[in-house]
């Protein structure tokens, strides 16, 4: 490992970052919605009343405003010091001790750079561009809030029973913004840059939807906080693994590792009589619990509709994946600002904090998509270690120490467990998603338009198509949550 | 037979072609060419290219300065590969002054060049992906080993870029046994590291899509144009000085010429500009094994230093095509004229031909592939 030292530095960064970031929208949240109402709670009046509940109710959003600039700093940061890592460099490491306040400081210096209208500009729609861009991110987040804190008190006003659905709409107003943006500037380059934005967020957006339209109907409800809870249970429970589909796997696994021999015995004896007397095949899905607990032709059917079911889902992945990318302008789809064709696209002519909102808006996005990903096919804040291994392992034993040494602070609800353990498991996936990302940042060319247009209506389209058709007809054979 | 129901297929709306001017200050044109592009939606019609941002009257400057002095100037010409101008010039002054070059020189000056053509092809590569949008990733790489390269140039010639080194009648400095055995282990791992790059790039499908089949140069309409160069080798045209003309102490060595059995695309020339890198490390082998001991320099490195009166041409195979220089000199200390066979102007002619019906994310793919060094063109 020639960039040990680098990664170990990432790894510091990246801890001090999230308690920096974590600290502060707790404490903001904790501050807004659990210590003013319980100080108003004393006063007897309908005035103290009110306050409290709207200082609650406002909690959710104080929290992503206080998240998503913080966050995105960080981010920037992160992605900074990442590429460096692939790329041989060694990044930003001068502004405060290691460059931890690097883009703290260039969030400074963009709030104080003049901001420039050019001349034969449209002066509101070239104000009002990224706005339209930025705040569907702040609103649009919100259904996830209250998936990602495990329903948390806090943020269960949020949820809505259409979240996901909400999610998209919201996630699909930006390109307005882009294309406003891109026509007020009066500059060719940004038309153009505009214009490609909204070619590319049409195309990609259809497979971006139908592969979550495919884990909706998987999971058999719009609610994101359903879908997260659905898939809690352990890695092989999440929905990217065909959503409970491989049950009768985790079943056997626990039978198998748990200090429950009788019911071992009895399953391996099962398996080896149906060895003798019926076809091969079977047996061995059986073993390993493919055929979800169903016996003969059924069993085979259902064992190859959990290997359609999976595949299709693992597709599905790829494709929300790969339209999220372009959802989002990365590379590879980073056409709306190639700077080697547009010079920087529809934020050419942006300064200061027009610029500013844009460059937040965007990495707010891809932490929205990571997000979104985390809790529609990587279990939202479920721990992948799969219970029974959990056990093993000895987490309640773990999870109990933890509760008793912070049960002072759980008393006066300044920590809430199943939300801290659910926050902290969705930071390393989402983490985990944006560093995949940075990675094919540094890995990839970009696409050429015709090229994109291609890919995505012609293979990325009738692939998510296919994909749906194939989870509609593999889902009546095999046991997926909503069925239990 | 016309009938009422026949449709009228022309367009309704009226489309317009759009002009649109790329640079001098576009992020992607490698300096300060300035195109004017004329778009049909986003495909390319007619590109006007207009030089001239950095000229810098390279061969006036030569008639007002003397010959030791332009030595310092003219490795500008071609930052990129400035032991090529410095070697074209003083081969052409040896030529008209008849003065001999020590044989551990010559060796010297292959060695030295071999490795420039290196530093220069992997330039290029690094900022080719950038024109192709791999704006973070994959560039930085070749820069790792030119540094090394860089270091070593830094080492033997006291700068990294304006070399100064090979000089007329000879070369500078002597290169010490432990630069030298510097320079041997690069050349042992620099083939490794080919492969790094070949592992990320040749085969990547985006990058396939991206360059296969675009910017198609026609083997005669290239000769037409006085192309020269990996460019032209890549389009099937077997012409490399270093073979066709031979200099030097080529003759004695043994390496390929890579050419093209076809028209050549983007991507050949990628492959072709790779493939050479991998010749001139085998060069730069042969050159440290073969390498006599001697004398550096024929003529005595003075500012007053003279070039006898006469006139003559040389050229030589550089990293971007036959870089030609013409001298007449009168026997005074600095030259009477001076003109300059660039290979980046040549080649550079063929970009609106290129260009033309590609879409406009192409312009920088091709021109890019052309590996045209700005200075170079405009002197």
């Amino acid at each position: 490992m020639r960039n040990g030292a680098e990664i170990l530095k990432l790894g510091t960064l990246t801890l001090v970052w999230w308690c920096i970031i974590f600290g502060a929208v707790w404490a903001a949240c904790y501050i807004v919605g659990i210590l003013i109402p319980m100080a108003l709670s004393s006063y007897e009046s309908d005035a103290a009343r009110m306050t409290a509940e709207t200082c609650r109710a406002l909690t959710p959003i104080l929290s992503v405003l206080v998240f998503i600039p913080i966050n995105a700093m960080f981010m920037v940061l992160f992605e900074r010091r990442g590429l460096a890592i692939f790329t041989v460099r060694l990044g930003p490491n001068r502004v405060g001790p290691d460059g931890y306040l690097q883009t703290a400081a260039d969030a400074v210096k963009l709030l104080f750079k003049e901001d420039i209208t050019p001349r034969g500009a449209d002066a509101f729609m070239f104000t009002l561009a990224p706005i339209v861009f930025f705040a569907p991110s702040i609103f649009g987040a919100m259904p996830l809030l209250a998936a990602v804190t495990n329903y948390h008190e806090l943020f269960q006003i949020v949820n809505l029973p259409t979240g996901i659905f909400f999610i998209l709409a919201a996630s699909s107003v930006p390109v307005v913004g882009i294309v406003m943006g891109g026509w007020a500037s009066n500059n060719k380059y940004s038309l153009v840059g505009g214009l490609r934005s909204a070619a590319q967020a049409i195309s990609y957006e259809i497979p971006l939807v139908l592969s979550l339209v495919t884990v909706c109907l998987m999971a058999g409800t719009l609610d994101v906080v359903q879908i997260a809870k659905q898939q809690a249970g352990g890695i092989l429970n999440w929905n990217i693994f065909g959503g409970g589909a491989l049950r009768g796997l985790d079943t056997a696994l626990a039978l198998k590792f748990s200090n429950q021999p009788p019911a071992l015995q009895e399953l391996s004896q099962k398996s080896f009589d149906q060895v003798l007397k019926s076809s091969y095949v079977e047996p061995t899905m059986q073993a390993i619990g493919l055929g979800a607990g169903q016996e003969g032709l059924a069993g085979i059917i259902a064992a190859f509709a959990v290997v359609i079911l999976i595949g299709s889902i693992l597709i599905a992945y790829g494709l929300y994946m790969t339209g999220a990318c372009a959802e989002i302008n990365r590379i590879p789809f980073d056409l709306p600002e190639a700077e080697s064709e547009l010079v920087s696209g529809y934020n050419t002519e942006y300064s200061g904090i027009k610029f500013a909102i844009f460059f937040l808006a965007e990495f707010t996005n891809l932490f929205i998509v990571a997000s979104i990903a985390a809790v529609m096919f990587l279990g939202g804040g479920d721990c992948p270690v799969p219970a029974w291994l959990g056990t093993m392992l000895g987490g309640p034993v773990i999870e109990s120490m933890i509760n008793q040494a912070l049960t002072p602070l759980i008393q006066i609800k300044l920590v809430d467990p199943p939300t801290l353990f659910a926050a902290i498991w969705v930071i390393l996936k989402v983490y985990g998603i944006v560093f995949f990302a940075v990675l094919i940042r540094g890995t990839l060319p970009r696409f050429r338009i015709d090229q994109l247009m291609d890919f995505g209506w012609k293979r990325l389209i009738p692939l998510s198509l296919i994909v749906f058709v194939l989870v509609v007809f593999a889902r009546e054979f095999v046991n997926v949550h909503v069925g239990s | 037979m016309a009938t009422d129901t026949e449709v009228d297929l022309t367009p309704r709306l009226k489309t317009d072609e759009m002009l649109i001017n790329m640079g001098p200050q576009h992020p992607a044109t490698h300096g300060v060419l300035r195109l004017i592009l004329t778009l049909d939606g986003e495909i390319v019609r007619h590109t006007e290219p207009i030089l001239g941002h950095l000229h810098r009257a390279q061969e006036w400057q030569g008639q007002n300065r003397t010959w030791f002095q332009y030595q310092a100037l003219i490795d500008r010409v071609d930052y990129l590969s400035g032991m090529f101008t410095s070697w074209a010039m003083a081969r052409a002054c040896e030529v008209v002054d008849g003065c001999e070059v020590p044989e551990r020189a010559e060796w010297l000056r292959v060695m030295v060049s071999e490795m420039n053509r290196i530093t220069s092809h992997l330039l290029w590569l690094g900022t080719y992906l950038i024109d192709l949008g791999a704006m973070f990733g994959f560039p930085f790489y070749p820069f790792r080993e030119r540094e090394k390269l860089l270091e070593l140039f830094e080492e033997i010639a006291g700068q990294r870029m304006m070399f100064n080194y090979i000089r007329i009648g000879g070369v500078m400095r002597n290169p010490k046994d432990a630069w030298l055995s510097k320079l041997k282990r690069f050349t042992e791992e620099f083939p490794d590291r080919v492969d790094e790059y070949e592992a990320i790039v040749t085969e990547n499908p985006i990058f396939l899509k991206r360059t296969k089949g675009v910017g198609i140069l026609r083997k005669e309409l290239g000769m037409d144009y006085g192309i020269t160069g990996p460019s032209i080798r890549a389009s099937g045209v077997n012409i490399d000085l270093r073979r066709t003309k031979p200099y030097s102490v080529y003759p004695k060595l043994k390496f390929d010429v890579p050419v093209n059995d076809r028209d050549g695309d983007t991507f050949d020339r990628y492959i072709f500009r790779i493939r050479e890198m991998r010749e001139s490390n085998e060069i730069i082998k042969q050159c440290l094994d073969m390498l006599p001991q001697g004398e550096i320099s024929g003529k005595k490195q003075i500012a007053g230093l003279r070039v006898k009166a006469g006139e003559g041409f040389a050229a030589v195979e550089s990293p971007r095509g036959t870089l030609g220089c013409y001298i007449i000199s009168n026997g005074s200390d600095r030259a009477y004229r001076i003109k300059w066979r660039n290979p980046s102007f040549c080649n550079l002619s063929i970009l609106p031909e290129l260009l033309k019906n590609h879409p406009i994310a192409d312009v920088m793919a091709i021109f890019g592939s052309i590996d045209v060094i700005l200075p170079d063109v405009d002197r």
